[in-house]
């Protein structure tokens, strides 16, 4: 009212001096009105409206430098007062800080990965113009399958969508004239490969079309941690020659820094340099498919647009090659954004990490608002104090705000370093899961995130502490000792807050258990080898020395022959793949998969010709992998590359495609009938892609009458890692340019096949523990808070003659009663969430009964057990004193 | 000596703030009339507004240099809206060293030679 008669004037200085601080305002906010006034009156009588101009200057720049002034001082004052605060209460400080890193920490480390890998864009200029080229056989359940050289030349003519289309493959090569021959890896790409992906080299330059142009003398870039490793960072690295594959190459350039997809590789050549690549069979046939393609999708065009352009070039090479692209097969072509090519493996497991993380977060503030809420009981007087000797009430908000932020800020930056510490370790496991884990970093952003995240923290906890400041805090001054009746609403509010905690954790519980339970099942698998004391490693040849099948016979079985001769081997095979090698297991069955027909059975209009796995194995291979043989006989020494063309099956393939009949000597062909191989017998399954899968119909092939060899597979008597070295030098002794690298237990290899589950399973364990340990202490804590509130109406009943036992059920029985209510919204949460995971359990139902009932009993009886000690205390308390005490 | 130090933490002073004490030296006086002496007394070439007045008024009292006084002027002159300031003996020292301060700088300046002509010999 008093307001609307102000002269405008006064009322615009009003305005201005609410940026000054509140308590400030009140001080002399008056006073200031009336000197002001007064300047004004005199402004004006002695120079009219300039001198009132001035005025308004010098106020307003007064007013504006004061301000900041006086509110930093308050914000100093509050947070000395806030470090003594926290000082004296040590114990709920370090609790308060501790609970909140692990929150926030659990969160950065997550969120640094799914920045990194899911929402951060490609580190490659306009990465979402980048496509992944598939080829499918969609009737055959093949879904991602290389192409061949006149595949990629049709696609690279026919698309208008494309800017570019690149292939690669990657390969072992043995380079030498640096020291000791090196085995290096190397991606074999079109010359064009890194102006698509927008990679400057480094140093010198990348490769120029020429430099692809057949019998163009060889070149090479080195990728920058091979540079650095092994050369020192020299910087005169350009221009020097190395001999790889007969053939002396030529350095030409470095490249930077960056994440290598779809591989890491020490070096790169042009297709032209590569012996497999440039052979004129590989050349030629549409059917020799061992590349991959990649894309950059021309401005303005969508993924969908790439995808018709796609399906068109597909349905045209079905109908020009008919032969190739036989209607039965479901021949499809596609691109998919290069970005969720790279990551949508690792996305179920990201997200579900995430969501757990989030929990632990959402569990700790809950812990902290509580904790907060414990505290604020026993500092009623001490603020109501405040509030009587003149604290406003906004003062004492902004006191309260203050606290809680500054324990987010020291729960932040210890969580922060948590995740710093725990960075590897979760780079180690994501590694697993795709190739982008090396962009995982904490950054600009992650900070960002963890400061919203403790900032947000601070909020929550911070306004609950000083919405329940609100009541009438003059009442706690004339109350006796705790407050009684603001101390119940409290009770009410803490005791949703347990609630809350308990159906959080048993979410996560469940979650952990799904996985664990998942996990030991995996464990359990037979996998249809004998694992034990098996030794396998990559032995690669310079395979360029032995060009004909027999050369190859030769020094394979000198080799085998060597190996066998050395004391404690018990048996010794080639191959060329193992059970739950890495390598096998990330491309899976689809990348060793080969369509055949069967002699004698036509394929009806429509069907889809049989499909297979395939590996080409030396005949003691069954013996020392402990493969038993079910029907016919194994692969023998017999089976040369002259020999008639045998194989050997699994059961899978026995009863999949001989399902009423006995396979041995029925013939098959992978090449429309120009050779034929026949089933010589029958051997048990092997879950050799991994535990979870289910074996695939498998054709073993002699080795003889195959590929070379890539892996060399030892059983030996003893701890078969003590016989590593004195095999290495086995097969050096045979061929000193072989490179033995990869060497693994079989049953190292079988447990890394499950290292994906295992640390997911880990992790959620460890989050799950974390909310257990909290909403237990939580608990806890509550319950022996009531109980001291209630010293004397308990004291009271026992007078009355309340037996101690009853006294302890009642105790007890509350605290149950929290604790079953927060199971009970947690089963119904965890119903609603657990199909999210299901992807990733393997033979546990996600509602699985066992699990929901042991982490239901887990959580109960870790409640009665954090209840006990009060409920004890409660009922040994003497009334007389308990009476006496008020 | 503690106290010496405690003196010492304030210097130099700010010119508002000393231009405040001084305006306190002679009596106690209300915000306005403050802010009128240091006018007064500076020909106009300090003016302090309303904010920065009472930012140095509020900093003085909360470090004990001033203090509000609990004498009131006769009642007809009275605004009960005005409060009036008083200078502290502490306030006072701290006057006293800041003048000393200056005035050693003063001499200094002399000494040098850095004034043509001693027009305060």
């Amino acid at each position: 009212m008093e307001n609307q008669k102000l002269p405008f004037s006064q009322k615009l200085f009003r305005a201005l001096v609410r940026v000054l601080p509140f308590d400030f305002r009140t001080n002399y906010g008056g006073e200031m009105e009336g000197v002001f006034r007064e300047q004004q009156r005199e402004a004006e009588e002695r120079g009219g409206l300039l001198g009132a101009l001035k005025l308004w200057k010098e106020t307003i720049v007064g007013i504006f430098t004061t301000a900041p002034r006086e509110h930093c001082q308050i914000l100093t004052g509050d947070c000395s007062y806030a470090f003594r605060m926290m000082r004296k209460n040590l114990w709920f400080t370090a609790v308060a800080i501790l609970t909140l890193a692990l929150g926030i920490g659990a969160n950065t480390a997550i969120f640094s990965v799914v920045h990194a890998v899911l929402l951060r864009p490609l580190p490659y200029p306009q990465g979402q113009q980048l496509v992944f080229i598939r080829q499918q056989e969609k009737k055959l359940g093949i879904d991602d399958m290389q192409f061949s050289v006149p595949e990629i030349m049709d696609y690279r003519a026919q698309n208008r969508t494309l800017s570019g289309l690149v292939e690669y493959h990657d390969m072992s090569f043995t380079l030498f004239g640096h020291g000791d021959p090196d085995r290096v890896r190397t991606g074999v790409v079109s010359a064009n490969y890194f102006d698509l992906f927008g990679v400057n080299p480094l140093l010198g330059r990348t490769f120029l079309p020429d430099d692809e142009k057949p019998g163009a003398s060889p070149v090479l870039l080195l990728s920058y941690e091979y540079w650095k490793n092994n050369f020192g960072s020299d910087p005169a690295i350009v221009g020097k020659t190395f001999e790889m594959n007969d053939m002396v190459h030529t350095v030409v350039g470095v490249l930077p820094p960056v994440p290598q997809y779809p591989n890491e590789n020490d070096v790169y050549m042009t297709t032209s340099a590569c012996p497999f690549r440039s052979n004129k069979m590989h050349v030629e046939s549409r059917d020799m498919r061992m590349m991959e393609v990649f894309g950059r999708m021309k401005p303005g065009v969508t993924v969908a647009q790439a995808n018709a352009d796609f399906s068109t070039i597909a349905a045209g090479l079905k109908s020009a090659y008919p032969k190739f692209y036989p209607d039965e097969i479901g021949f499809a072509s596609s691109a998919s954004p290069l970005q969720e090519e790279l990551t949508h493996t690792a996305r179920p497991t990201l997200l579900l990490l995430l969501g757990a993380a989030a929990f632990v977060l959402l569990i700790a503030c809950a812990n902290v608002a509580n904790l907060t809420l414990a505290r604020m009981a026993r500092r009623e007087r001490e603020l109501a104090v405040r509030t009587a000797l003149g604290a406003g009430r906004s003062r004492l908000l902004r006191q309260l705000l203050t606290e809680s932020f500054l324990l987010a800020c020291a729960g932040g930056i210890l969580g922060l370093l948590l995740a710093y510490g725990s960075l590897e370790l979760i780079t180690d496991f994501v590694g697993r899961l795709t190739p982008r884990a090396r962009e995982i970093h904490i950054d600009s952003q992650v900070l960002l995130f963890t400061l919203i995240a403790a900032v947000g923290t601070s909020i929550v906890f911070g306004t609950l502490s000083a919405l329940l400041s609100r009541t009438n805090l003059s009442s706690s001054l004339k109350d006796g000792s705790s407050g009684a009746g603001l101390g119940r609403r409290h009770n009410r509010l803490r005791s949703a807050l347990i609630v809350c905690q308990i159906a959080f954790s048993f979410m996560l519980l469940i979650g952990a258990g799904l996985m664990v339970r998942s996990l030991i099942k995996l464990q359990q698998v037979d996998a249809g080898i004998v694992p034990q004391r098996v030794l396998a490693m990559r032995t690669d040849f310079n395979w360029a020395k032995y060009t004909a099948p027999e050369a190859t016979e030769v020094v394979v079985q000198k080799l085998l022959d060597r190996v066998k001769s050395e004391p404690g081997v018990l048996s010794a095979a080639v191959s060329s793949r193992y059970p739950f090698e890495p390598e096998t297991i990330t491309g899976g069955p689809e990348s060793v998969s080969f369509s055949f027909q069967i002699e004698g059975r036509a394929l009806e209009p429509g069907q889809s010709p049989p499909v297979s796995t395939f590996a080409s194995v030396s005949p003691d291979y069954f013996t020392t992998l402990g493969i038993p043989l079910k029907a016919g006989r194994l692969l023998a020494d017999t089976d040369k590359s002259k020999a008639p063309g045998v194989a050997v099956i699994n059961e899978s393939a026995s009863r999949k495609y001989w399902p009423n009949e006995d396979p041995i000597g029925k013939r098959v062909s992978a090449d429309g009938g120009q050779h034929w191989v026949s089933v010589v017998g029958v051997v048990g399954d092997v879950r050799e892609f991994g535990l979870d899968h289910t074996p695939p119909p498998e054709f073993y092939g002699a080795q003889a009458q195959n590929a070379q060899p890539a892996t060399l597979i030892v059983r030996t008597a003893a701890e078969p890692r003590s016989m590593a070295r004195a095999i290495t030098t086995a097969v050096h002794d045979v061929d000193s340019q072989t490179a033995v690298t990869h060497i693994l237990t079989l049953e190292q290899a079988r447990y890394e096949s499950m290292a994906s589950p295992r640390v997911t399973a880990s992790l959620l364990a460890t989050f799950a523990g974390l909310a257990l340990i909290i909403a237990t202490a939580g608990i806890g804590g509550i319950m022996a808070l009531m109980v001291s509130q209630r010293v004397r109406e308990i004291g009271i009943r026992i007078a009355l003659g309340a037996r101690p036992a009853s006294i302890l059920r009642m105790v007890l029985g509350q605290g149950m009663l929290l604790a079953a209510l927060g199971v009970g919204i947690g089963v119904a949460g965890a119903f609603v969430l657990t199909g999210l995971v299901k992807s990733l359990l393997f033979e546990v139902p996600p509602t699985d009964i066992l699990t929901f009932s042991a982490v239901g009993a887990t959580l109960l009886f870790a409640a009665a057990l954090a209840s006990y000690l009060p409920a004890k205390r409660a009922s040994a308390i003497d009334p007389t004193e308990a009476l006496r005490a008020d | 000596m503690p106290k010496k130090r405690e003196t010492e933490s304030f210097l130099p002073l700010t010119p508002a703030m000393f231009h405040i004490l001084l305006a306190l030296a002679d009596g106690e006086k209300h915000g306005y009339a403050i802010l009128k002496e240091v006018a007064r007394r500076t020909d106009d070439k300090v003016r302090l507004s309303a904010g920065t007045l009472y930012g140095n008024l509020a900093r003085l009292e909360s470090s004990g240099l001033i203090a509000e006084s609990n004498r009131r002027p006769e009642v007809v002159l009275d605004d009960e809206r005005r409060r009036y300031y008083l200078l502290t003996e502490f306030g006072r020292e701290v006057a006293v060293a800041e003048a000393e301060r200056m005035e050693e700088a003063l001499g200094q300046a002399r000494a040098k030679h850095l004034f043509r002509k001693p027009k305060l010999a």
